[in-house]
């Protein structure tokens, strides 16, 4: 299935966006004005439908004329691609936009041409499929893991470089028993956040140095 | 920059292919999904989350009804989507050095395709042909792959020894957690914000 | 001319200081504020004629001193070159270092307000090295080129930055001062291959080594992406020129020493295994990839060995720790790929120590000024160097360190660590370098265009002619 790669899904949407000649503010420009504000991090719609990796939305406007003897040619439509990597299969993560991101997906997809919106959601199942691209070929460096499987080893192996930091030359006896501690906290504290926090993001350099 | 979060570069690109040399592409895909030797050398370069090449031939936009005209098209298009880590001349400048025969196997069905050395053209023509992302959502902007490869041996080590160690001894302790340390000691880097893209 | 394999090279037209490392001890980097156009460009008719050329010295006929020039892109526009030219330069030459601290990871200690005034000034044009065997042939080079400066109304000095090679017993070494071994892995390129030793150049099918392209370090020549690297127009005002990364880097090495002192003590390995496996080379130059368990004396003095080594008998690091500056910066096979990544990474190194050297185990301040003048060479500053800096030393994901920076050179935050893959060898463990401090800090430096004979020519009769 060359949408797939072990246990990951690479799902391609082009969506054609709504000409309407009448509107002062076209779809097209309204659609990225939306996702300009829109949230990339933890707050965003995509930490919530929380099998996704990385996702993307791009507005393509057109074609590209590469220049003589190619010949030159337009689209009649702008398309809305979006491009996901995310765990499982299709339908239950159709089904999750449609329910748990509602809004988000209304937004978008509003500004596309035949969506029948999120309160039917075979109807959305049907109409996202009809704009689904077949992946020629999909490459993915990590495909046997899940979103929560791979944050729970991130965390782990910050915790655990932190850890051996701090014990670094001292006795095995005294190692031991903090080991235990650490191991037995580390099961219980809480995951990553996804999607991470971009207004805390800011390069260590650039937070004052004493 | 709305092509980056985090760690991660979103590029895309869409070339045009006259419609016979289509199913040659297809049949290289076919080969290169079969042949997992072909693909070492992508897992090799190790910066790469996830790529996909789609193709689209002229008559399959999808066409909803109503208001929307049909596309008339000469070309199939290629589009290409990458998640990549590192800067865009970095990820280019790899692919030429060492992928290049790939790559052109490739993209030589493109029209006007310069190839991919020297790399100087054939950086312009991406730029040509590169269209920029709107919205970019990544569930681990601190990790690379390379990261995320690294906490996967750490936490699976970490597992293993985290049970044996239960039954042990001080003194067998000791040997173990030091072959431990051993184990996992490559893949200790830190993780964290990216350098500046350019 | 010199030729090899079909590269030729044409040494009279290439200045002496981007050919060759002249080995002298003493130098003085000149800082020159130019006068307005045609009096500078009177100063530059008089000074072609002494500029030191790549040309072979007879044996007995080695100059007492040198004298090499290169612009900053204010130099360049100070010189009234065509408009059309000035924008054909690279982007990042005509931003300057400073503006380029993004990208460097030049902030917080390295950040431009802890650099020396004179590169706040604008003033700094040209950079003059001058290089001697001798302090007097220094003092006297210097004087003259005061006066013809002077002579000819075409700029003044605005700050003069001594360096010179640090004594040891007596007799010059090429010591810097943190107590390490410089000198070694400078990249060999076609055309310039005498005294190259194996290991300098890039790696070939058979295990060996050949010579990089010149065009990775010389405009007008082929490198190794098969292409004529971009380069100013018109054509003769780049060609057989490059571009010089210059940047002051003091040493703290009272942190240094104590760091080493502090942490070698509770390093199984001792205190000087550490300092080697900081670096990948003891202190005395000895590749740990080599001998990771002792120096050897024997290795360093054979130009056969010290430099031919590859890492891919050590994939996990245990002899030299992935994170070692000599493998960041220089990482041979250790990507794969033939050292297919690596080729258009290398940069041309030369620079010597300033300020004062204090032998270990005698009081030394880090406030002293005291440090390294790292110079390097390279066809295109954002490839090469600005690369190297960014990815390789404030970085790690490459080497596969995460975002962990080159332990001696890089700029930490305080929380940063180094990490040494080991065994299960006592005298081999692994180990985790916590809370590294800043040994190195940036006091300043620019990017500088170093242009051929030729090219200074066209730009003192003013013709330089961008079509």
């Amino acid at each position: 299935m060359a949408n797939t790669s072990g246990s990951t899904y690479g799902l391609t949407i082009l969506s054609p966006i709504i000409e309407d000649s009448r509107l002062d503010v076209c779809h097209s420009m309204e659609l990225r004005w939306y996702l300009s504000q829109l949230p990339r991090d933890y707050r965003g719609p995509f930490a919530q439908l929380s099998s996704t990796y990385l996702a993307r939305l791009a507005v393509m406007d057109d074609v590209v004329f590469v220049g003589h003897p190619a010949h030159e040619e337009h689209l009649r439509s702008r398309y809305l691609v979006f491009e996901a990597n995310f765990d499982g299969d299709l339908d239950t993560y159709l089904r999750r936009m449609a329910t748990e991101t509602k809004e988000f997906v209304e937004a978008v997809w509003q500004h596309c041409v035949g969506f029948p919106g999120t309160n039917d959601i075979g109807a959305f199942i049907v109409y996202m499929k009809r704009c689904q691209l077949e992946t020629t070929f999909f490459f993915a460096d990590v495909n046997d893991q899940t979103v929560e499987s791979t944050l729970a080893a991130l965390k782990a192996q910050a915790a655990l470089t932190h850890f051996l930091d701090r014990h670094e030359g001292q006795p095995a006896a005294e190692v031991q028993r903090a080991f235990r501690e650490f191991y037995a906290k580390l099961r219980k504290s809480p995951g990553l956040r996804r999607g991470g926090d971009e207004s805390r993001d800011i390069r260590q350099e650039h937070i004052p140095h004493e | 920059m709305t092509n980056i979060n985090g760690k991660a570069y979103a590029m895309n690109a869409i070339t045009p292919m006259k419609p016979w040399k289509t199913p040659i592409l297809r049949l290289f895909f076919f080969i290169l999904g079969l042949i997992k030797p072909l693909q070492k050398d992508l897992k090799g370069l190790s910066f790469i989350h996830f790529a996909r090449w789609v193709v689209i031939p002229r008559k399959r936009f999808p066409h909803l009804g109503g208001s929307q005209p049909r596309e008339n098209l000469r070309y199939d298009y290629l589009l290409f989507f990458s998640n990549f880590n590192g800067t865009w001349n970095q990820y280019i400048d790899a692919f030429s050095a060492v992928l290049y025969q790939g790559l052109d196997a490739i993209w030589r069905w493109s029209e006007k395709y310069p190839g991919s050395r020297p790399v100087t053209g054939f950086k312009q023509y991406i730029a040509l042909v590169q269209f920029d992302t709107d919205y970019y959502y990544n569930v681990y902007p601190h990790a690379a792959t390379n990261d995320v490869k690294a906490a996967l041996r750490v936490n699976q080590a970490l597992t293993a020894f985290a049970q044996r160690s239960e039954s042990l001894s001080p003194q067998e302790f000791e040997g173990a957690w030091l072959a431990f340390r051993a184990t996992v000691a490559p893949d200790l880097g830190a993780t964290g914000v990216a350098p500046e893209g350019d | 001319m010199s030729e090899l394999n079909g590269t030729q090279v044409d040494v009279s037209d290439i200045q002496g200081f981007a050919l060759k490392g002249y080995n002298f001890p003493f130098a003085r980097y000149l800082l020159v504020e130019l006068g307005e156009a045609a009096a500078a460009r009177a100063w530059l008719k008089e000074l072609l004629k002494v500029v030191t050329t790549g040309e072979r010295w007879d044996i007995n006929r080695k100059p007492m001193s040198t004298v090499n020039l290169a612009f900053t892109h204010r130099g360049l526009v100070q010189l009234d070159l065509p408009l059309a030219s000035l924008l054909s330069f690279p982007l990042e030459f005509q931003q300057g270092m400073m503006a380029r601290r993004g990208i460097l990871g030049d902030d917080g200690k390295n950040g431009p307000e802890h650099w020396d005034a004179v590169w706040h000034s604008g003033r700094v044009h040209a950079w003059l090295g001058v290089n001697a065997r001798e302090s007097e042939a220094l003092t006297q080079r210097c004087a003259e080129m005061q006066q013809m400066l002077e002579r000819t109304g075409g700029g003044k000095v605005v700050e003069a930055q001594d360096a010179q090679a640090i004594r040891l017993k007596d007799k010059f070494s090429s010591q810097e001062h943190f107590g390490y071994t410089d000198g070694f892995g400078n990249p060999v390129f076609k055309g310039a291959e005498l005294n190259s030793v194996p290991g300098q150049g890039k790696l070939n099918d058979r295990g060996g080594w050949d010579s990089l392209a010149t065009g990775e370090f010389l405009l007008g020549y082929a490198d190794e992406a098969g292409e004529l690297p971009p380069a100013p127009i018109p054509h003769l005002l780049g060609r057989n020129g490059t571009f010089m990364v210059y940047r002051k880097l003091h040493q703290n090495v009272a942190t240094f020493r104590q760091y080493l002192e502090k942490t070698g003590a509770r390093y199984p390995g001792g205190k000087e295994k550490l300092a080697a496996k900081f670096v990948g080379r003891w202190r005395d130059g000895t590749p740990v990839a080599l001998s990771p368990d002792r120096p050897d004396p024997g290795i360093v003095a054979d130009n056969q060995r010290n430099t031919n080594f590859v890492y891919g008998s050590d994939p996990g690091g245990l002899k030299c720790p992935l994170g070692a500056h000599i493998r960041r910066v220089n990482p041979r096979d250790a990507f794969g790929f033939k050292g297919g990544l690596i080729n258009r990474r290398r940069i041309l190194r030369r620079g010597l120590p300033y300020g004062q050297f204090v032998p270990e185990g005698q009081p030394v301040s880090d406030a002293d000024d005291r440090g390294i003048v790292f110079m390097a060479l390279n066809a295109s500053i954002f490839r090469q160097f600005e690369f190297m800096q960014q990815q390789w030393i404030e970085y790690g994901n490459d080497s596969h360190q995460g975002n962990d920076k080159d332990p001696l050179l890089g700029n930490h935050s305080g929380h940063d660590r180094f990490v040494i893959q080991g065994t299960g060898e006592p005298q081999n463990p692994p180990f985790i370098c916590g809370g590294l401090p800043n040994f190195v800090e940036l006091r300043g430096g620019e990017y500088f265009f170093m242009p051929s004979l030729t090219a200074i020519a066209m730009i003192a009769t003013g013709n330089v002619d961008p079509r």
